[in-house]
């Protein structure tokens, strides 16, 4: 895994010492400099456990636990619930984002439906969402449907919430500059409303995925036979530390490889914006 | 010829922002706009642009009352108001949707050239200064050609040397197609270096209260004793005009002509 990266840290004070860094060694050098706190501990975690400091039986050193991924894998087990989870988080969040996406742009774009329906939702909003599990359980079942609502209510607030805030902060001059130009109404969203609410929109999109896979775990934990979280539970009851481990890390990874598709989906969309971080930001 | 008849705007809070504002100004002719802050020359230009609605009075272009942004009339506004995910070219053709992609492209391009941007052409606006902006502004505004070109302070955002650049640059471009200039400012250098004749207005409620026209051929040489003098004459209204025990029928400035000639 990422334990072959050398680190190239160092060669960062070669590139001070010359004015302008070359652009392949920047390019190395920044990824390089995020993985050096997460490796570091887990060299220093493998080292501490070889030289027998600590047993490592609840907190299995990072062998152990690549040893548990690859057992896992090999079994067939790891893809089985990988793509369990995966596949309710990509339903709960696709249904999320439609409805956030229509009921948003509805409310941000018309005040009356805006009056009308935001004070229902807001107070909705306010009820934690793992509070509804008992009944979407009533309702819709142990299965899939109920876990499938779950991750969708938690989808649906930060999308609508940012579609509708995007689109009520677009700036006003911009669109009287559609009006100067006569633009017809779905013009209008076209051309001036569409593009002006994406940056916001893309932000709503990456916070209701990290919520989807806040929410997977916790309908996973309410009774599954499989999926990441059936793995915490199962190795919480069957005392298998690294199984939890193993199925975090996953976690982690397939979080942040979604959240880097959105990322890259809408980055060509978005190259216009002039944003802070996207010089890197104060260095 | 653009109309103004009597125009009036009263705002929703009571504000009597405007009051019977009644003006002729032919087709070609540029006319400045100038006052203290609050005499309702903003108002005015956004009512003649069909963004706000006028209260009461009418606004006709060629016989047509306006009262929504009309395809003949083209407005600049105080900033650039690009939009940030266009491009400079694509900023220019804006307003050009309708043409054919070929035509659209062959207009922009020449505009780009005509402002001296033709190196910006794929550039983002952010990438641009200031002046840049306002001249890719200007470019789009012009490119459909409108019969009427509204500018609410066009340059007071830029810096000295640069508004004088753009000033200069401006009537470059309208001698090209003379479209009516109906120019709103707070800079009587810059309402006598452009407009045919200068309207002074009067503030609580806003309304008309000198006109100056200015004689002098362009190119204008902003240093020349005339030129001061006609200055002084725009000044010495807006003084007047700011001055309570001025009344409104003692506006016309013949005390003024008299004062300087």
């Amino acid at each position: 895994m990422a334990m072959t990266v050398e680190l190239p840290a160092l060669e960062g004070t070669d590139a001070i010492a010359r004015p302008v860094p070359s652009g392949r060694l920047r390019r190395l050098a920044r990824p390089a400099l995020g993985l050096l706190l997460p490796v570091g501990f887990a060299l220093a975690w493998e080292i501490i456990v070889w030289l027998g400091l600590s047993n490592g039986r609840l907190v299995p050193p990072p062998t152990k636990l690549f040893a548990t991924i690859v057992e896992l894998a090999r079994s067939g087990e790891l893809v089985r619930h990988i793509m369990a989870t995966l596949t309710r988080v990509v339903a709960g969040f696709g249904l999320g984002v439609i409805s956030g996406t229509v009921l948003g742009a509805i409310s941000g774009y018309w005040g009356l439906a805006r009056r009308l329906f935001d004070p229902t939702v807001q107070a909705l909003r306010a009820i934690p969402s793992i509070a509804w599990v008992p009944l979407f359980i009533l309702w819709l079942g142990i299965f899939e449907t109920s876990k499938i609502a779950l991750i969708a209510v938690g989808v649906f607030f930060p999308v609508y919430l940012g579609v509708m805030g995007a689109i009520l902060s677009v700036d006003r001059k911009i669109v009287e500059v559609g009006r100067t130009f006569r633009l017809s109404g779905p013009a209008m969203i076209r051309r001036i409303l569409l593009p002006a609410v994406l940056p916001a929109y893309v932000v709503a999109l990456r916070v209701g995925l990290g919520l989807g896979w806040m929410f997977v775990v916790a309908a996973e934990f309410m009774g599954a036979s499989e999926g990441l979280g059936y793995l915490l539970i199962d190795g919480q009851q069957l005392g298998k530390p690294a199984q939890i481990l193993a199925a975090i890390v996953i976690f982690a990874i397939l979080g942040k490889t979604t959240d880097w598709l959105i990322e890259i989906g809408s980055a060509p969309l978005l190259r216009w914006q002039d944003a802070f971080g996207r010089q890197g930001g104060a260095i | 010829m653009l109309v103004l008849d009597a125009i009036g705007k009263i705002y929703p809070n009571g504000v009597n922002a405007l009051e019977r504002f009644s003006a002729e100004i032919r087709l070609g002719e540029i006319v400045a706009i100038i006052g203290g802050s609050g005499c309702g020359k903003s108002t005015l230009l956004r009512a003649i642009g069909g963004l706000d609605r006028a209260t009461s009075g009418t606004v006709t272009l060629d016989d047509i009352e306006i009262s929504a942004p009309h395809a003949k009339i083209g407005i600049i506004f105080q900033e650039p108001r690009l939009l940030p995910w266009l491009s400079v070219a694509d900023n220019i053709g804006f307003g050009l949707s309708e043409l054919p992609a070929n035509i659209r492209r062959e207009k922009v391009a020449s505009a780009l050239a005509r402002v001296g941007l033709a190196d910006k052409a794929n550039a983002w606006p952010r990438e641009l200064s200031g002046g840049q902006a306002q001249r890719v502004a200007i470019a789009r505004a012009l490119v459909p050609q409108p019969e009427v070109l509204l500018l609410d302070e066009p340059f007071s955002a830029l810096d000295a040397f640069t508004r004088r650049d753009l000033q200069d640059h401006l009537l470059d471009l309208w001698a090209d197609t003379r479209p009516t200039l109906v120019l709103v400012t707070h800079d009587v250098d810059e309402a006598v270096v452009l407009a045919d004749r200068v309207l002074v207005m009067r503030p609580r409620p806003g309304r008309l209260f000198d006109e100056i026209k200015i004689n002098l051929a362009r190119p204008r040489d902003r240093n020349s004793p005339l030129f001061g003098n006609f200055k002084r004459r725009v000044l010495t209204a807006l003084d007047r005009s700011l001055d309570r025990n001025v009344p409104d029928a003692e506006a016309k400035s013949n005390a003024g002509e008299a004062m300087w000639w």
